[in-house]
């Protein structure tokens, strides 16, 4: 069954629509991260799934229970949620800012609670800084281990890694990772497509409606689909016919590189070595070629594809 | 439980920013001072006693014809007159502390964008709202009972005799410990409310000053003899108070919109 689920969420803010028939389902252990360009409506879509505004129309669903007015409060005791700015109490130490939420979340032994969470966390040597002297790394790491104090089996993550330097970045998607590990589901909503590389097992890519949902592998595979890439020795230019066979719909030349779209670029890579060798080839090196993510979230917001099952 | 949670949160935050305190304090001081300027330090400046003008004779005659005051001497007559009307000062205490605090409370988790995080929690509107008013309640009222200790200190100490008994009664009791927390309490709920639907903490101060008004009326209307403070009266001003209290929590509530404040506040 799975921990989080989005059923046709729409939203509504007088005549503008922020978000539209947005559907998706979040299983525990799974990184689902959803991209999108400014003003696509992922942070009102976190927003409808932590139970901080309703949606005009769908439904969010927790662990199998359909979100309402009424039991809002309790679900949202099961989701943790990183907002896009830590929002820190600054005159509070970092200790104190645990410690309230602990109390808010009513865990039973906080000063556990929030010890182990700070060691967790690698905070524990400045529990009694005030937050405002903290540096902006660091910051996002209090709110994640806030996020995290009560253990929720949810995680939502808006933009964790925005604004930090590469360190603090690394660590936090260290911290995702091992919320993975941990079987929690975690929802990602970011800008950062490399960040998404790393660590997600699912995309959605969101502009008010879902453009597509899948693993990155199937959305290359489905946009693009495999590239094999060929550095000859001489021009490539002479050799596209001998390269054109079975599995191999399209190839173009550059240079001396030759690159073809195949079905399955394991299978197909020797049998088209051999075409090329035959033909006179020298070959120098043969790759598959993988688009970047950037690329096929480019691909997908030009194309506007309609969305994928979730 | 978490009211107490975000109560503790706000008292740290209050101790860490004593200076939002300051316009009480001053309030405090002046209430205390301006009572004692008129009765003891003008007289004993001038060498003119009180009782010599007969624009107190009001308070002699008062005093004389009530069974617990008639040991007064005329001078003690007076002062005691002037300690009570001026108490009502001290009710502008809380009021001020409480003002000073309340503007900020919803504005300024907003301007900090802690708001949204703690929105995130199970927290309800109503233990929001209560934590933030008693935030600013608690060390108001505090504040308040602090400096009617110290008024009836200093009356002790250089009043005639006679004239802290008068003010250590249960009408002076009533007016520091339920019209004071009261007012004050109502004009936290203003500026609660305000600061639920502006983004500038001072349109929530400006709506909570509105409660000095009504309180000043009284006051010009105690000294001219218009009202007398007596239980009675104490006692409507009371109930009037608390029914105010009770709506205007009903009315914050409902004022505070989480979605309006999440979506429309930049």
């Amino acid at each position: 069954m799975a921990t989080l689920a989005a059923a046709h969420l729409t939203r509504r803010f007088g005549v503008r629509t922020a978000v539209e028939d947005v559907s998706f389902e979040l299983a525990p252990g799974e990184i689902f991260a959803l991209l999108g360009p400014n003003g696509a409506g992922k942070t009102t879509t976190l927003r409808m799934l932590a139970g901080l505004i309703e949606p005009s129309v769908g439904a969010v669903s927790v662990d199998g229970k359909p979100m309402s007015r009424g039991n809002a409060a309790m679900l949202r005791g099961k989701i943790g949620f990183l907002t896009e700015a830590p929002g820190l109490w600054d005159r509070l130490t970092v200790r104190q800012n645990l410690t309230v939420y602990a109390r808010l979340h009513g865990l039973p032994d906080q000063r556990r609670a929030v010890d182990a969470t700070m060691e967790l966390f690698g905070i524990r040597d400045r529990a009694d800084e005030f937050a405002a002297q903290l540096s902006k790394g660091l910051k996002q790491r209090v709110a994640l281990a806030r996020a995290l104090l009560h253990e929720p089996g949810i995680v939502l993550l808006d933009e964790p890694t925005s604004g930090l330097d590469p360190e603090s970045a690394r660590d936090v998607r260290g911290l995702v990772l091992r919320l993975r590990d941990e079987r929690r589901a975690v929802l990602l909503s970011t800008h950062n497509l490399d960040e998404v590389e790393r660590v997600a097992d699912r995309v959605a890519v969101l502009r008010t409606r879902m453009v597509a949902v899948d693993t990155p592998a199937a959305l290359r595979a489905r946009l693009f689909g495999v590239q094999l890439r060929v550095r000859l020795a001489q021009p490539a230019e002479p050799f596209i016919t001998s390269a054109v066979g079975a599995g191999v719909s399209d190839a173009t030349a550059e240079g001396q590189t030759l690159s073809m779209a195949v079905d399955d670029a394991v299978v197909r890579a020797p049998a088209i070595v051999r075409r090329l060798v035959a033909a006179g080839a020298d070959i120098q090196t043969v790759a598959a070629a993988e688009p970047s993510l950037e690329e096929v979230y480019l691909r997908l917001l030009e194309s506007g594809e309609r969305p994928a099952a979730p | 439980m978490r009211v107490f949670a975000l109560l503790s949160k706000e008292l740290a935050d209050l101790r860490r920013n004593p200076a939002v305190f300051l316009p009480a304090v001053i309030t405090g001081a002046i209430s205390i001072i301006l009572p004692f300027f008129v009765a003891i330090i003008v007289p004993y400046v001038t060498g003119e006693r009180l009782s010599d003008s007969s624009d107190f004779r009001v308070a002699i005659d008062m005093y004389r014809s009530q069974a617990g005051s008639r040991r007064l001497d005329p001078e003690g007559a007076i002062q005691a007159w002037i300690f009570q009307q001026f108490l009502l000062l001290l009710v502008l205490t809380p009021i001020a502390g409480a003002m000073s605090m309340a503007a900020y409370t919803v504005i300024g988790e907003k301007q900090a964008r802690s708001l949204e995080p703690l929105l995130a929690t199970p927290i309800s509107t109503f233990e929001l709202l209560a934590a933030k008013v008693l935030g600013s309640l608690l060390p108001s009222v505090g504040l308040s009972v602090a400096c009617f200790v110290v008024y009836l200190a200093a009356v002790a100490a250089v009043a005639n005799p006679g004239v802290f008994l008068i003010l250590f009664a249960p009408r002076s009791l009533a007016i520091v410990f339920l019209i004071g927390p009261l007012a004050a309490l109502v004009a936290l709920q203003l500026a609660v409310c305000v600061s639920s639907r502006v983004n500038d903490a001072r349109s929530a101060q400006q709506m909570g000053a509105l409660v000095i008004l009504p309180l000043s009326g009284l006051l010009v209307a105690q000294l001219t003899g218009n009202v007398e403070l007596t239980l009675p009266v104490i006692v409507l001003i009371v109930a009037v108070l608390l029914l105010l209290n009770a709506g205007l929590m009903r009315i914050g509530i409902a004022l505070f919109d989480r979605e309006s404040i999440l979506t429309r506040w930049k």
